[in-house]
């Protein structure tokens, strides 16, 4: 990588952009209530006014231009028209449409205003039809402001002497894209509207299949060497970074700018090519919290790519994550996708599966608390003086009232309108509709969280109550009901001596096994929802694995006291796939051979197995040829997703310590990847601990 | 059957050895290296360990065919990626029956011994038959320096080298490479001269001190008292053995 980019690289993570945001606050209902607008309208006019505010900032040096001066989304109704508009239903999260994946396919090869034309042959069609109409004024509203960006940008740079950036601009967005760099400038564009929308969590889809096309031309062509393309990647890797903070996401660097590799096309041919390998190239060289990279692979995958992968994962980034498509097609097509569709997925901001272009799912409505529904169950069975397979019934009970409540509440969802997005979406153009109002796809994911700690706490119920009878139901009781405060015997057994979940002990894994298949028999049993949809149950645990233990305003979920796994109150559980913290694990082999047990067919939601391996692992080639047998393995296990870190802990307290001499340091936290010091204290200390743990075996 | 104390089991351990491997550290050890890094692994006996985080005990009993079963659960996966088990330590030769139990009931995997060879010979012509390669730790070849170093005098050591070399199983010599005792250029060359015509030896590691060798001795109630200059640059003279024809690297 030249020296230029590591320069361009470090002015943006210093902050260089930022100079240009505008502090004045936009305010659009004034105009919206006086022209009567509707929903839709507003949030078209939103997008207008803010491409129209935007300054134009074509910093030295750069090709792939577009850089947010606009900080924040004005609200398109009053407090008071918004609470009468959404009085009596569900938002998700922020409210607006989030953390799905566009068909950027139908951008760079039909350009916004093949695009336009779809709309307006539409709008012919339809001209009967309000609420078409309505709509597809308000997409091509957007087109335009689109458009207009685009040209004041094309005309700055012809002032600044930037003929190479103003050609560009001359041909997209409005144009389908004639080579790489048009396409990259199309997408970075176009994507980053998406955010000014009031979208979030926008995902960047199957970037090295709808990209390729272009690339492929260009290096056959000789118009770019690998070399040059790898810059001009670079730059909109870099590109992607400049906004970052201005997005919403519960912590900083949750954004959901992920990309997604490899894998097969829809018609079943292998999909990897030489932008799968520049990508993870690159992304390694840069060393940048964005785009999070997800590789898709199977048994079959050949280790020189997931060698260089495993360069990646040597960084420290916490990516790639691996999905298997062994396992993910056919589970997507038992439930109801097709074959092509299937074939063609992407991960969502996190570990979802979605369609791009074709999923208006709501991948993540809430988590089940698997530690309170088996607390629930084990202090309700104890009392009561049932027998183990009663608790099991009554944690089943447990996890499908969570569900039932989850479900429930969604069944009032209310999406905002998203025209601008919409077009971007398989047939939103073609058939007059806004997507909130419904893609092919519409199921909603639910998450069983924190699994480990809930399989541990029934494993040493069943081993030390029951079949042991070692610990008196009663003496049990009352060291949950005193949070161990005068038990400290009694919680250490429970921690150290019970079955543990990730060390391949079938005590432990096949009550998590149960548990999991607790959730999709009530997500099965739930049937469709008012969206159409079904209910897709997972394995990740996103921030619950704080939220679920200690509490956290406004949540839905059940928040738990001690547990019988000897877990004091308030302490965090584990995340996603992977052991309670605090368990000694023989290492990753077991771990995998643990979560490959999870019926998979049917928890098909994502989440990974989340593993920390010490940096001295990737010490030189050979060990990472080693990491990359370990992916295979987790493959051919027959696993569903798997998320590798290298950490080192002396750098992670030293960070916690000195941030200043650590701000490029970057974890994964959840589902993503952030900067260490730009992260609330309880998750720094959570890392910590859970490296600390990994590499000395050693807690308290 | 038989039983048998070991410290750790690590999976993925991948400085041990081809392919993915899992590395059985036996507890028990008859050396007492002034640079061991393993305080712990010297007691033949369970212990506890205690740091600023807590404690845990480290040694654990278990019988032949309970490791065996254990290891046996993976075995597809070691076999399928060019590994198997190393048996390091403490000393593995110290509990050599239990061991030798154990392999007897694994399902045929790769087997590694990472031993210091100090142990006694009908301990290691019982394992002799049952390990695939040795890494055989060489690290001075003066008794007397062998003796203040480790505790012992080095005669074992080297009469279970012409073993392994008279067996003809493969081994890789690992030097520990501890400034101003073993990295001298005589003891290096002494070493060479001693390994030189030897037709199993496979290559020479030299392995870097590890600073962190004091880390853990107050965890286990003992004293780290090195007598020698941990922080002078070490002599990785790779030529000593390069001349001889032998392979070496560093790790």
């Amino acid at each position: 990588m030249k020296e230029r980019i590591f320069q361009l690289r470090n002015r943006i993570r210093s902050g260089e952009q930022k100079a240009y945001r505008q502090a004045a606050v936009i305010d659009i209902l004034p105009e919206c209530d006086a022209e009567g607008l509707s929903w839709p309208r507003r949030n078209a006019r939103l997008v207008s006014r803010l491409c129209g505010e935007e300054k134009i900032v074509i910093l030295p040096e750069e090709n792939i231009v577009f850089t947010r001066t606009v900080t924040s989304v004005p609200a398109v109704y009053s407090s008071e028209e918004w609470s009468s508009l959404t009085s009596g239903r569900t938002l998700h999260e922020l409210g607006p449409v989030s953390n799905i994946c566009a068909d950027w396919d139908l951008l760079i090869s039909q350009g916004l205003l093949g695009r336009r034309q779809v709309a307006e042959r539409t709008l012919v069609r339809m001209k009967l039809d309000p609420l078409a109409v309505d709509f597809l004024n308000s997409a091509i509203e957007t087109i335009d402001a689109v458009l207009k960006l685009a040209k004041r940008y094309e005309d700055q740079a012809r002032i600044l002497g930037r003929n190479d950036i103003a050609e560009v601009l001359r041909s997209v967005p409005a144009h389908p894209a004639h080579n790489f760099r048009e396409a990259l400038q199309s997408l970075r564009l176009c994507q980053a509207v998406v955010w000014l929308e009031g979208n979030y969590h926008v995902g960047l889809g199957r970037f090295d299949q709808y990209m390729w096309p272009c690339l492929e031309s260009d290096l056959k062509t000789g118009a770019l060497t690998i070399e040059k393309a790898e810059e001009l990647l670079a730059e909109f890797f870099i590109a992607l970074n400049k906004d970052s903070d201005l997005y919403p996401g519960v912590q900083q660097g949750d954004n959901g700018q992920s990309m997604t590799l490899g894998g097969i096309k829809p018609d079943g041919s292998s999909a990897v090519n030489e932008l799968t390998r520049m990508v993870l190239r690159v992304s390694r060289d840069l060393e940048m919290i964005d785009p999070k990279i997800n590789l898709r692979i199977s048994s079959q995958t050949d280790l020189e790519l997931l060698a260089l992968a495993s360069e990646l994962t040597r960084k420290g980034l916490g990516f790639p994550q691996y999905s298997n498509d062994d396992v993910v097609i056919p589970a997507l097509v038992a439930h109801g996708y097709s074959i092509e569709d299937a074939r063609d997925y992407s991960v969502a901001a996190c570990w979802e599966f979605i369609i791009p272009g074709k999923g208006m799912e709501i991948v993540n409505i809430g988590a089940v608390s698997f530690p309170a529904a088996a607390d629930r169950a084990i202090r309700k069975g104890l009392t009561q003086g049932n027998d183990f397979d009663g608790i099991l019934r009554l944690t089943s009970d447990e996890v499908s009232q969570q569900v039932q409540a989850l479900a429930e509440a969604y069944e009032l969802i209310l999406l905002p309108p998203a025209p601008y997005y919409s077009i971007f979406m398989d047939s939103c153009l073609e058939n007059g509709r806004d997507l909130s109002e419904g893609l092919k796809y519409n199921n909603l994911g639910i998450h069983g969280a924190c699994v480990a700690n809930a399989a541990d706490a029934l494993a040493v119920v069943r081993q030390f109550v029951f079949d042991e009878q070692i610990i008196l139901p009663q003496d049990l009781l009352a060291a949950l009901q005193a949070n161990f405060i005068g038990f400290e015997n009694l919680r250490r057994k429970l921690a150290k001596d019970g079955p543990k979940v990730g060390c391949n002990d079938d005590r432990a894994d096949k009550l998590m096994v149960s548990l999991f298949n607790f959730l999709a028999d009530a997500c099965e049993a739930y049937g469709k929802t008012a969206r159409g949809g079904i209910l897709r149950p997972g394995t990740g645990s996103a921030m619950y694995y704080i939220w679920l233990a200690s509490g956290h305003e406004g949540m839905r979920e059940p928040v738990v006291g001690a547990t019988a796994e000897g877990r004091p109150q308030g302490e965090p559980f584990s995340a996603n796939l992977a052991s309670s913290p605090g368990v000694q694990t023989r290492g990753p082999i077991s771990t995998l051979q643990s979560f490959a047990k999870i019926d998979y067919q049917r928890i098909i939601n994502g989440g990974p197995i989340t593993m920390e391996l010490s940096d001295s692992v990737f010490r030189d080639d050979e060990s990472i040829h080693k990491v990359s047998m370990l992916v295979k393995t987790f493959a051919q296990l027959g696993c569903q997703q798997l998320q590798l870190n290298s950490l080192s802990l002396e750098t992670l307290q030293d960070a916690k310590e000195h941030p200043e001499k650590h701000k490029n340091l970057i974890v994964r936290v959840w589902g993503w990847s952030g900067y260490f010091c730009e992260l609330a204290p309880e998750f720094q200390d959570q890392i910590i601990a859970r490296t600390m743990f990994q590499l000395n075996g050693i807690s308290a | 059957m038989s039983y048998g104390i070991v410290f750790d089991i690590q999976e993925f351990s991948v400085h041990d050895g081809p392919g993915i491997r899992t590395t059985v550290f036996m507890k028990g050890c008859p050396l007492a290296c002034m640079w061991c890094h393993n305080p712990e692994s010297q007691s033949p006996q369970p212990q506890v360990i205690r740091n600023p985080f807590g404690e845990r005990i480290a040694g654990k009993e278990y019988s032949s065919q309970q490791l065996a079963a254990l290891l046996n659960q993976q075995s597809a996966i070691l076999k399928a990626n060019g590994g198997g088990v190393t048996f390091s330590g403490g000393e593995p030769l110290s509990q050599a029956p239990f061991i030798a139990d154990v392999i007897d009931a694994m399902d045929n995997l790769h087997i590694i011994l990472d031993t210091s060879g100090y142990g006694a010979r009908k301990n290691f012509i019982l394992l002799l038959e049952r390990i695939d390669l040795f890494f055989y730790d060489l690290k001075l070849i003066d008794p007397g320096l062998h003796k203040h170093y480790t505790g012992m005098d080095n005669h074992l050591i080297l009469e279970n080298l012409q073993l392994l070399n008279e067996s003809g199983k493969p081994f890789v010599i690992r030097v520990p490479l501890v400034s101003g005792v073993t990295d001298s250029d005589e003891n290096l060359r002494n070493i060479a001269l001693t390994v030189r015509h030897m037709k199993g030896l496979e290559e020479i590691n030299l392995l870097s001190y590890n600073h962190a060798a004091g880390s853990k001795y107050e965890n286990v109630g003992m004293q780290f008292k090195p007598d020698y200059d941990e922080n002078r640059p070490l002599n990785r003279n790779l030529e000593i053995f390069e001349r001889e024809g032998i392979k070496v690297k560093c790790l």
